[in-house]
Order: C-alpha cells, then sequence, then structure tokens
C-alpha cells in the first residue's frame, strides 16, 4: 500500500491537550526464522510529548533498540500502530518513511557512524543531500551552523580519525540536528565515551532539549544520565515494566 | 548529490585506483578493435568501383622463366590466350591486367598531395577491354582506346576519383601528368590523364581507400610490364564445369604456362576473410576481456556494498531512499569508470595528434572513441547493476547492528 502526501499532512496527535511527538499502541516486535520465533517487544505503549526528554533503560536484549528502532522508522512492528507527530505511519511507503526520517528524526549512535571518507563538513551534511532543491551552499551553511552548536567550527576539515571519541559523537550530534528534526532517538551516546566527554555529550543533549525544543528518546545503560532525563521507561524482557 | 560523490571517489582513491587502471585498459583495448571495425566498415560502405559477380580472372604464368630476349614471344602467346578465351560463347568479353581484384600481391607508388603531403597509390596494367569486364564507371574523359595507339611524347594513365582529389582537389584533372618527378632531376616520362574513374578498390571492401591509377597496355610494346592475368566477364549461369574446358584449351595454347583458373567471388571470399579474421579474432579476445573485467568489476563492487553496509545503513536512516541507495552506487561506479576512461581518452587523443591515424578520418576516430565510450559505459553499469540492487537491501537497523 502506498502512501500520499495528503496522508501525511493529518493533523496533529494530541492527548488531554497536549500535543504527542510520538505514540505507540500496543506494539509488537516478533522475529521469525524457520526454526524460531523471538518476541523482541510485547503490548508497548508510550506517548512521548512534543520537547520530552526521555529514557529507555533495560538490560541487555530487553528490545530497548528495537523499540527505538521502531519509533526511529528503521523497522516496522508486527503489530499495533505509531503515530509520530500526529500521522500513523505503519503503511507508509519506503519513500515517505525516508522523508520522515529525513525531516523529522535525527539519529546519534553509540559507535558514531561517521563515513572516514569524508570531512566532519560533507559528513555533517549527509541528511541535507537528501533534501530536494537544497543548494551546495544552504547545506554548508547549515552544516556550518550544526557544528557550531556542538563547538567544532574549527574542525570542518578534519576527518573522523584525527578526532578524539567525544569529537566524533560531537560530528555525529552535529549530522543529527543539521536538518532541524523534532525528535532525536540517541542510541547509548555516551556508551563509548568516559564519563567527562559523556557529561558533555548529555549536556549538550540537555541544550538541545532546552533551547531547540527539540524532542529526545535515549536509550542508555548509565542510571546517572538516565536520572537527568524527564521520564525513564523501563524494559525487560520485551515488555514495559515500573 | 554529484560533487559529494566525487569527493568519496577522490578520498577512496586508493581504493578505486585498480578499478580505474582496469577501466583504463579494457578501453584502449575496446578503442582497438573499434577503430578497426569502424574503419573497416567506413571503407566497406564507399563504392568498390568494380563488379565482381560473372567475372573470372585466370593468372597465367610462364613455368619455364623468361629470358628478355623472348618476352616478344612471350606477349604474343598472351594475345594468342586472350583470343582463345573470346572463341567460346560462355566468354560474354575478356581483357589483360597486371593483377586481378582481390588479387594476392600489390603494385603502388607514391605521390605528392596537393598540399605537399605525401600519399601511396595503387596502379595496375589495362588493356582496352578492361572498364567492359569490371564495369568500371568513367565519370571524367574516357577509358583507354584506340584513339591512344601510337602515342609517343606520353603514356595515357586512367587514376580515380580519390587520386585526383588528392593530386589536383577541385581542378579539372583530365590532361594534367601525374608522373612523379625523378630524385635527380632526370627527365620522366608523362604520365598524361585520359579519364577518371569512380574508383577501383582492387584489394576489396574493407581495404583503405587510396588513390589508384591503371596504364594501358597495348599488347605490342614488349618493353612494359607484361601482363599477368586475363580477366574475363562469361555469361550468367555459366557452371564450374566451363572452367574445365577453358582450361583445357588455355593449356593447349600455352603448354608450358601455369594458368590458374579462379571466379572473382571465390577471391574475393578470401580476401574478405584476411580482413575480418584479424578483427574477429582481435574482437573475440576484446569479448572475453570485456566479460572478465565486467565479472570482476562485479565482484569487486559486491565486495564494496558489502564492506560499506554500516554506510548504507547510515544513509537509510538518514532520509536516503532505496531508489537513492542505487543510484548512488551505480553513480559511483559511473565516475569511477570515468577517471579511467578520461585518461584512456587522452592517450588515445594523442594517436591523431602525433598523425599514427593519418589514413583515417578523424570521423572514423570519433566514432571509434565514442562507441568506446558507450561500451564501456554500458559495461560499467551492468556491472554496477547487482552490487547497487544488493544496496538496496540492506536493513538499516540490521545495518547499524543496533543488537
Amino acid at each position: 500500500m502506498t502512501t500520499t502526501s495528503a496522508a501525511i499532512s493529518q493533523p496533529l496527535d494530541t492527548q488531554a491537550g497536549v500535543e504527542l511527538m510520538i505514540r505507540l499502541e500496543e506494539v509488537e516486535k516478533v522475529y521469525r526464522t524457520d526454526r524460531i520465533e523471538t518476541v523482541a517487544l510485547t503490548n508497548v505503549n508510550l506517548a512521548v510529548r512534543t520537547g520530552e526528554f526521555i529514557s529507555i533503560m533495560g538490560p541487555s536484549g530487553s528490545g530497548k533498540s528495537t523499540l527505538l528502532n521502531i519509533i526511529g522508522l528503521l523497522d516496522v512492528p508486527s503489530s499495533g500502530k505509531v503515530v509520530i507527530n500526529g500521522r500513523t505511519i505503519n503503511s507508509y511507503s519506503d519513500r515517505n518513511l525516508s522523508r520522515v526520517r529525513n525531516e523529522e528524526i535525527g539519529f546519534i549512535f553509540q559507535t558514531f557512524h561517521l563515513i572516514n571518507d569524508l570531512s566532519v563538513q560533507d559528513n555533517v551534511e549527509i541528511p541535507l543531500l537528501y533534501r530536494r532543491s537544497m543548494t551546495g551552499g544552504e547545506r554548508r551553511r547549515l552544516a556550518q551552523e550544526a557544528l557550531d552548536r556542538v563547538g567544532l567550527s574549527s574542525r570542518v576539515h578534519h576527518f573522523p580519525s584525527q578526532l578524539s571519541g567525544g569529537q566524533q559523537q560531537r560530528v555525529a550530534i552535529a549530522r543529527a540536528i543539521v536538518g532541524k528534526p523534532r525528535v532525536l532517538l540517541a542510541d547509548e551516546p555516551t556508551g563509548n565515551l568516559d564519563s567527562q566527554m559523556g557529561d558533555e555529550i548529555m549536556d549538550l543533549l540537555e541544550g538541545l532539549n532546552e533551547q531547540a525544543g527539540t524532542t529526545i528518546i535515549m536509550v542508555t545503560h548509565d542510571p546517572r544520565q538516565a536520572e537527568k532525563t524527564e521520564r525513564i521507561h523501563r524494559l525487560f524482557d520485551g515488555r514495559q515494566v515500573n | 548529490m554529484i560533487r559529494h560523490l566525487l569527493k568519496l571517489v577522490w578520498n577512496r582513491k586508493r581504493v578505486n585506483f585498480l578499478i580505474m587502471v582496469e577501466i583504463f585498459f579494457s578501453f584502449i583495448v575496446v578503442f582497438a578493435v573499434i577503430f578497426m571495425a569502424v574503419y573497416s566498415f567506413d571503407n566497406y560502405r564507399k563504392p568498390l568501383g568494380f563488379r565482381y559477380d560473372d567475372v573470372w580472372a585466370i593468372r597465367v604464368q610462364n613455368s619455364q622463366g623468361m629470358p628478355e630476349e623472348d618476352k616478344v614471344n612471350q606477349l604474343a602467346t598472351f594475345r594468342a590466350l586472350l583470343a582463345a578465351t573470346k572463341e567460346f560463347p560462355e566468354v560474354e568479353t575478356a581483357a589483360l591486367t597486371w593483377l586481378a581484384p582481390y588479387g594476392r600481391g600489390d603494385w603502388n607508388s607514391g605521390r605528392k598531395s596537393k598540399d605537399g603531403s605525401n600519399f601511396d597509390i595503387g596502379q595496375n596494367l589495362a588493356s582496352d577491354d578492361l572498364k567492359e569486364v569490371l564495369g568500371l564507371k568513367v565519370i571524367r574523359g574516357r577509358w583507354f582506346s584506340r584513339e591512344d595507339d601510337g602515342v609517343k611524347n606520353y603514356k595515357p594513365v586512367v587514376i580515380n576519383q580519390k587520386m585526383a582529389d588528392m593530386m589536383f582537389g577541385d581542378e579539372d584533372p583530365i590532361g594534367k601528368n601525374v608522373a612523379e618527378p625523378s630524385r635527380d632531376n632526370k627527365p620522366v616520362e608523362e604520365l598524361r590523364v585520359v579519364g577518371v574513374i569512380e574508383d577501383y578498390r582492387n584489394r576489396g571492401e574493407f581495404a583503405e581507400h587510396r588513390g589508384f591509377m591503371f596504364f594501358r597496355h597495348d599488347l605490342q610494346n614488349s618493353t612494359e610490364i607484361h601482363p599477368q592475368t586475363i580477366i574475363i566477364r562469361v555469361r550468367p549461369g555459366t557452371t564450374a564445369a566451363f572452367e574445365e574446358k577453358l582450361l583445357k584449351r588455355l593449356q593447349a595454347e600455352a603448354s608450358e604456362w601455369s594458368i590458374e583458373i579462379r571466379p572473382l567471388t571465390e577471391l574475393r571470399d578470401r580476401m574478405l576473410q584476411q580482413y575480418l579474421v584479424p578483427i574477429a579474432a582481435f574482437g573475440l579476445i576484446a569479448a572475453f576481456l570485456l566479460v572478465m573485467v565486467g565479472l570482476g568489476l562485479t565482484g569487486v563492487l559486491w565486495l564494496n556494498v558489502t564492506q560499506r553496509t554500516k554506510e548504507i545503513g547510515l544513509r537509510r536512516a538518514k532520509g536516503a531512499t532505496r531508489h537513492r541507495i542505487y543510484r548512488q552506487i551505480l553513480g559511483e561506479v559511473l565516475l569511477i569508470a570515468s577517471f579511467g576512461v578520461l585518461i584512456g581518452v587522452i592517450v588515445v587523443v594523442q594517436f591523431p595528434l602525433l598523425d599514427f591515424f593519418a589514413f583515417a578520418d578523424p570521423q572514423i576516430f570519433a566514432w571509434a572513441v565514442g562507441i568506446s565510450l558507450v561500451m564501456i559505459y554500458g559495461l560499467a553499469i551492468l556491472a554496477g547493476i547487482y552490487p547497487s540492487m544488493l544496496a538496496t537491501r540492506v536493513v538499516p537497523a540490521e545495518a547499524l547492528h543496533y543488537e
């Protein structure tokens, strides 16, 4: 089933008069192979308000990253409903999913996922390459702005291998925010960093949340970092626990 | 996006270097074969200048050798043989020449063109009937005739249009002298153009289109180069059985002479093979090379895509559609190919600049470059399709190793 652009412009989701950025209803994810059926998520319900900063915690294999993938439209639920910014995206085509990912969602990964053969500037520009009718000049300007925000404007011509881990994660954050997304999904963003650098990255994320009103969902193992967020959702064996 | 791909390909130049080298050599080989093929095809399209159907060549040679003093007798034997062929009702007309069309061997000399450059021309002897036998088309002046009997101050010659163009441009060549001046300033006998024929390409359809000149042989002058071949036009439908009958009759006339009768169609087949076999052989080698390069390229690109799974997953996460990923991988392949091809074009452009291809029109060179480019880019696209498709199947969640 394909989705038209009309379907993308559904009205915003609300709950008790509060604008919801993300809503998951009875989401299940089951991985099936010929022999095994693995239940990754069971009956997950989640509502994230616009501008909220929440964290998801749980032991390894509890389904945190699967949940983040589904919210980030990188994976589809086996059943249940996913509503992003008022739009039910379950039946979106690849093209529309890509557009929503590009315009509304920014990803930050534990291992940064920078392209080593591209300079810092070029890495940050990547999401903008997939925007229609954006000129090279505009891309460069926005990338510079994003790098300014993460304090790396002096490293634009460096390559990732010339940067420290913390700097690389800053570049990844600049890449995530360059397209001015409304949602940031961070998968253990401090997991590969020492505590000092981890704190710096957390400060950066908090700043983005407070100053730009960006909705942030962060998966973390670190209770210290999770404590800094507004809410903590816990998963265990694919189920939400209190 | 092109700028982005250029940066990506350039920054990975060490990884892509071998592919570029492979593309470069492929381009050179493909260009060589295509150039040969285009050059031959271009020659094939040009008028041959004579008819070969129902024409037989009878090669006659004195097997005992010919002392100088016997040349008069030899010429008499030629005349007798020519007369003998005309006895048969199957023979419409017959003439003498030195070398038959499609025959092995060549007789050539050099001339200076109007612009001062040197060029080669082919030469042959012709008796007055050769025009009728081969259906030569006179476009200016006249063919040899009894009118030329007894001329003493010059030799009448008939040239083809190509030679006329090379030596005289737009001027009328009739009456002009086409003798090559002697290097030691000794007087040279005038070769006066009495006629221009459309063409005469004795080495066949695929051979170089060159200037040509016929000398008249009146079958009387024993000091001239002697003819060696009788060319006959037989009536349509004449079978090979006549060949035996004719051979017997000629052998009776000159029992010690070696006589060989061959239809021009047979000589033509042999000659065309001489041109086509090398092209086919090189073409086959080039085709194998291209297949190997194509498979190698596919393998390298496949590996490349596999190694870049994370990057592709990242791009998908950042908003690239499957189609964009497909275009990106294919675009990178074309860019890498372009680097190899660019160096290849720079190399082959040197050939005409250094006058290596002076015998061919610049258009042929341009066509060969164009077709080679199409083939190499076609190969690159074919090799890139499957890896590009594989790239679109990357599932971002898996590629990014979330779990």
